[in-house]
């Protein structure tokens, strides 16, 4: 097992070409998936590719009204930035602990690709896309595509995100992460609805919800049925929305939680959000 | 004469834990130490037909029930645990063997390779085989053959707790020339030093056990670290070079010792007015695979089952089964919370039932001075217990609440529990098992050291037990030595649990240093053997479960307040008051220290942790699935003692380590039902059992 700690973007994408590597970020997953016993070191079944000292990949921006965000940042600079906004901060003060935050990313959340992540849900909601880069070739996937399935991503193994861009939008929201404790605790169900509203109709409509299915739940097909109702037309149909989102989720049963509980907290939420757009 | 304690002292061990100086087991290095990893079954029953190791490099050893010296049985309590597996497998996790070398990793690679063929046999979950039972009754049985009483009936469901100590389980044992030498993480050190001579088949000289630091117990370092001990000894045998086995905290919360799961039934027959005339309570504990120290925890957990009440009749019976699991063993409040959370939801609901607001009900029974207690034995000391409750009513502001979340849709809840602790171990247990000799002695410079067997695993008893000894001398601290606990030099007084170290110890210790400045000569070598001697109205038979169980009783009272998302079924603790007899405060600091820790240990019991049981292995295996209270979850606590010295206790202690515990559960759980309106029988009441309850 080799450890390469490189200090260029093009001097990581060259190691990557020739090895197959785990990236690893603040190594808030990696190390904890691949820890063997007290006392020793982790056991890494492949090579390791640090990202810390890569230069140029920690930075929040905003260009044309969207935030780029460097692979590297972690999310304690997200919380702290100015040009974050607070739909994001909202839910990144809730994932585990500060010392976690300290050292995580964005990034890794991502490419871990756990069901339970809460990093995912309001990406997948704001329409952000990914830039991945190999040696060779640049480019550009949106989040709900990238993530594949159950800790599965499109992520080839020469290629690394080098960057996490979000539109922005003035949407109203409601955000819930009911996890089994107050601070550094799994989610067992996350919620998050946006809507905007132009003349008493609803301009936009949107909902994702996390721990309900392999990767986080979001319908373009099934918001679109909805937009362009006015609020009384929309909160009519609470039944409706209810029923079609009973239909896109399958929770399951883990050690954390049971799918009764997660189906029935997701449906109260999803009501309790149509419940509160004005 | 009590002395008056306004102010707290430093503890002894703050400067050597905040300063990183203090070693813990896993610290401590030795050249050429070698690391074991255990061999563990992976069936719940069967028979082992034949082990296939992989080809040990040089220097690695596979250790097992073939290297036993002399006994293969781990001295606890009831000694059916067997030291390694022979042929027989009862749990899955047992350990079978060790794998010793120097490299850990090495170790585990190997382990992984060992190959068992087993027979496999059906193994038991359910509670239906029982090792022990215990019945008594007290009253007039007449009471029975009354028809006008109406018959009620509830059943109360307790789930495992995992103690999660910051330390996990480490041992290092190493020869110090013939003789067997180990520093572990433990509570009890005579009970290693024993269960090594038993299995080795050694005298006690050969063999010396050293307390190091050690991070938290909560009676899960009672028992387990004998079988380590035992196990390692074993080896050390063989190998003759230092070993080292430290837990992972997986293989810790995976493997060793629990609280009992219970069930406990309850039927009272009660009048047209809604009292209770007789109590019939059975109380089922899982013992898991061995039966160990259960015995004694159904004890606890039959003695205490009446809790702070007296009733005309009461028939109290329990079993202990024995089930194809992890053993359970020692955890704060020994079978009394299990015991206890049932007869505070039972009170509540019969006082709904007849529609009693609060707990005006369950007060018409509280036992007064003089009464007899569940055993027929007497509570001679004053009770205070009326006066616990008022404070802790007008601190809590208990009566405006109670009426105003009672109201529907308040989605709040206040619940109040009252309990009770008997401090020490049961009935004459300390006068005829644990038999404590505490040595004071003083050199020429007139420098005082004494030596007890308690370990400070974090309570804070360094602290007090050598404050009780320079404040009865009078004599500066500096010119007291008290270090921890080293077979070769303190005789036993006894182990780390019980609640017994101040009240027992304590006393012990006080009592010994008031000789030593009885016959104090300056400049001249002094010591004295003090023997515990208990109160001689103590009276107590096993068999029967008849006369009096304890020494002396700690008594105590919760309020908590809850709120409840009906969105989520989340509930939030918003806030604790709790009031304490706990005889004479010695040092309120530490015992603030205790309160605060056990209310949130017992809540955390209540409604948050979940341990669950899936053919025969624990689901929740790390510290981010098995969920204890975090800082943000811990609510603000109010905590406030009355002073109600206890004649036996130093300076009138009583123990408190246990007490701060037991009502955590019963309160919250009443709370909540406030909150939602509905009846609980079942801990944790987890928003998922919530949920069940409230869509049913």
């Amino acid at each position: 097992m080799n450890s390469y700690i490189p200090t260029s973007l093009e001097e990581a994408l060259k190691i990557l070409f020739e090895h197959d590597c785990y990236i690893l970020a603040g190594g808030t997953d990696l190390m904890v998936q691949n820890h063997r016993s007290s006392g020793l070191l982790p056991t890494f079944k492949k090579d390791v590719l640090f990202t810390s000292q890569i230069e140029g990949l920690d930075y929040i921006k905003v260009i044309n009204n969207e935030l780029h965000i460097g692979a590297n940042t972690k999310y304690i600079s997200m919380i702290e930035s100015k040009f974050v906004p607070t739909m994001l901060k909202n839910v990144f003060v809730e994932i585990a602990s500060p010392s976690i935050r300290n050292m995580a990313t964005l990034t890794g959340n991502i490419n871990n690709a756990s069901p339970a992540a809460d990093g995912t849900v309001p990406l997948i909601l704001l329409d952000a896309r990914l830039v991945l880069q190999s040696k060779d070739n640049k480019r550009e996937i949106s989040v709900d595509d990238y993530l594949i399935g159950f800790k599965k991503t499109d992520r080839k193994p020469n290629e690394m995100v080098t960057e996490i861009i979000v539109p922005l939008t003035d949407h109203k929201y409601l955000w819930r992460k009911v996890g089994s404790r107050k601070a550094e605790s799994i989610s067992k169900v996350t919620f998050l609805g946006a809507y905007k509203t132009s003349n008493n109709k609803i301009s936009d409509f949107r909902i994702a919800l996390g721990c309900v299915s392999i990767k986080p739940v979001r319908s373009k097909q099934v918001e679109s049925k909805y937009i362009g109702l006015t609020i009384d037309e929309l909160k009519n149909k609470k039944d409706e929305i209810v029923n079609d989102y009973n239909q896109l989720i399958e929770p399951v049963t883990d050690q954390r939680s049971n799918k009764e509980y997660k189906r029935k907290v997701a449906i109260n939420l999803l009501k309790s959000f149509i419940d509160s757009i004005k | 004469m009590l002395p008056e304690y306004k102010t707290s002292v430093k503890k002894v061990d703050n400067e050597e834990k905040m300063s990183g100086k203090a070693l813990f087991t896993d610290d401590i290095q030795m050249d050429g130490v070698l690391s074991a990893v255990t061999v563990r079954s992976k069936i719940s029953k069967g028979k082992i037909l034949n082990i296939k190791l992989p080809t040990l490099p040089e220097g690695y050893y596979f250790i097992s029930a073939k290297d036993i010296v002399k006994e293969n049985v781990c001295n606890i309590i009831f000694s059916d645990w067997p030291v390694f597996a022979d042929k027989e497998i009862n749990y899955k996790g047992e350990s079978i063997g060790l794998i010793v070398g120097e490299d850990k990793k090495i170790c585990l690679d190997l382990v992984d390779q060992v190959v068992i063929e087993y027979e496999e046999k059906e193994p038991v979950f359910d509670m239906k085989n029982s090792a022990i039972h215990k019945d008594f009754e007290k009253g007039d049985k007449s009471v029975l053959n009354d028809p006008n009483l109406e018959s009620y009936t509830e059943k109360f469901q307790t789930g495992y707790q995992e103690q999660v100590y910051l330390e996990t389980q480490g041992m290092l044992v190493y020869l110090d020339g013939d003789k067997i030498t180990v520093k572990a993480s433990m509570q009890c050190p005579f009970y290693i030093h024993k269960a090594i001579c038993r299995t080795l088949g050694y005298p006690e000289d050969k063999v010396r056990v050293i307390q190091p630091a050690v991070g938290g117990a909560f009676g899960g370092k009672e028992h387990y670290p004998s079988l380590m001990g035992a196990q390692l000894a074993t080896a050390l045998v063989k190998i003759k070079k230092p070993i080292k086995m430290v837990f992972d905290r997986k293989e810790d919360i995976s493997f060793t010792t629990k609280r009992h799961p219970s069930e406990t039934t309850i039927s009272a027959l009660i009048d047209k007015k809604g009292k209770i005339r007789a109590l019939d309570i059975h109380v089922s504990l899982d013992a898991g695979a061995y039966i160990g120290c259960s015995g004694v925890v159904l004890s606890r957990a039959l003695i205490a089952a009446t809790n702070t009440y007296k009733f005309d009749y009461v028939h109290i019976s329990g079993d202990a089964y024995i089930t194809n699991k992890i053993p359970s063993a020692a955890f704060r409040g020994f079978g009394s919370p299990q015991s206890i959370f049932a007869i505070e939801m039972f009170l509540a609901h019969v006082a709904k039932k007849f529609r009693y607001p609060g707990v005006l009900y369950k007060n018409q029974y509280l036992v007064e001075t003089g009464d007899t207690t569940s055993t027929n034995g007497k509570f001679r000391d004053k009770i205070i217990l009326k006066e616990l409750i008022v404070k802790a009513k007008e601190m809590s502001d208990y009566d405006r609440k109670e009426k105003e979340y009672s109201k529907p849709n308040s989605y709040r809840g206040i619940g109040m529990s009252y309990f009770l602790h008997g401090c020490g171990f049961t009935g004459s247990g300390e006068s005829d098992l644990i038999k404590a000799k505490l040595i004071i002695r003083k050199d020429k410079n007139d420098i005082v050291t004494f030596y007890t067997s308690q370990v400070d695993f974090g309570q804070g008893n360094r602290t007090t037990l050598k404050r009780i000894v320079v404040d009865t001398l009078g004599i500066p601290e500096d010119h007291v030595i008290y270090d921890a606990p080293d077979t070769d030099k303190t005789l036993s007084t006894g182990p780390t649990a019980a609640s017994r170290t101040i009240i027992i110890v304590g006393g012990l210790a006080a009592k010994a240093a008031q000789h030593l400045k009885d016959i104090w000569v300056s400049g001249k070598e002094q010591e004295i053997i003090e023997p515990y001697v208990g109160p001689d109205y103590i009276h107590w038979d096993e068999a029967t479960m008849q006369g009096d169980a304890y020494p002396g009783y700690a008594w105590g009272v919760n309020v908590v307040e809850v709120s409840f998302d009906p969105i989520t079924y989340e509930v939030h603790v918003e806030e604790t008051w709790s009031v304490y007899d706990v005889g004479h405060a010695i040092d309120e600091r530490i015992l603030v220290g205790q309160a605060d820790g056990g209310i949130l240990q017992g809540l955390g019991y209540g409604y948050l942790e979940v341990e669950e049981m899936a053919n025969g292995e624990f689901r929740q295996k790390t510290m981010s699935d098995y969920i204890v209270p975090t800082s943000m979850d811990a609510p603000k606590m109010h905590t406030a003692f009355i002073d109600n010295p206890f004649k036996y206790g130093a300076f009138g202690a009583k123990g408190a380590g246990e007490l701060t515990f037991v009502g955590g559960a019963p309160a919250v759980c009443i709370a909540i039902e406030q909150a939602i309106k509905e009846k609980i029988y079942k801990i944790p009441a987890n928003p998922e059992y919530l949920m069940e309850i409230l869509e049913k």
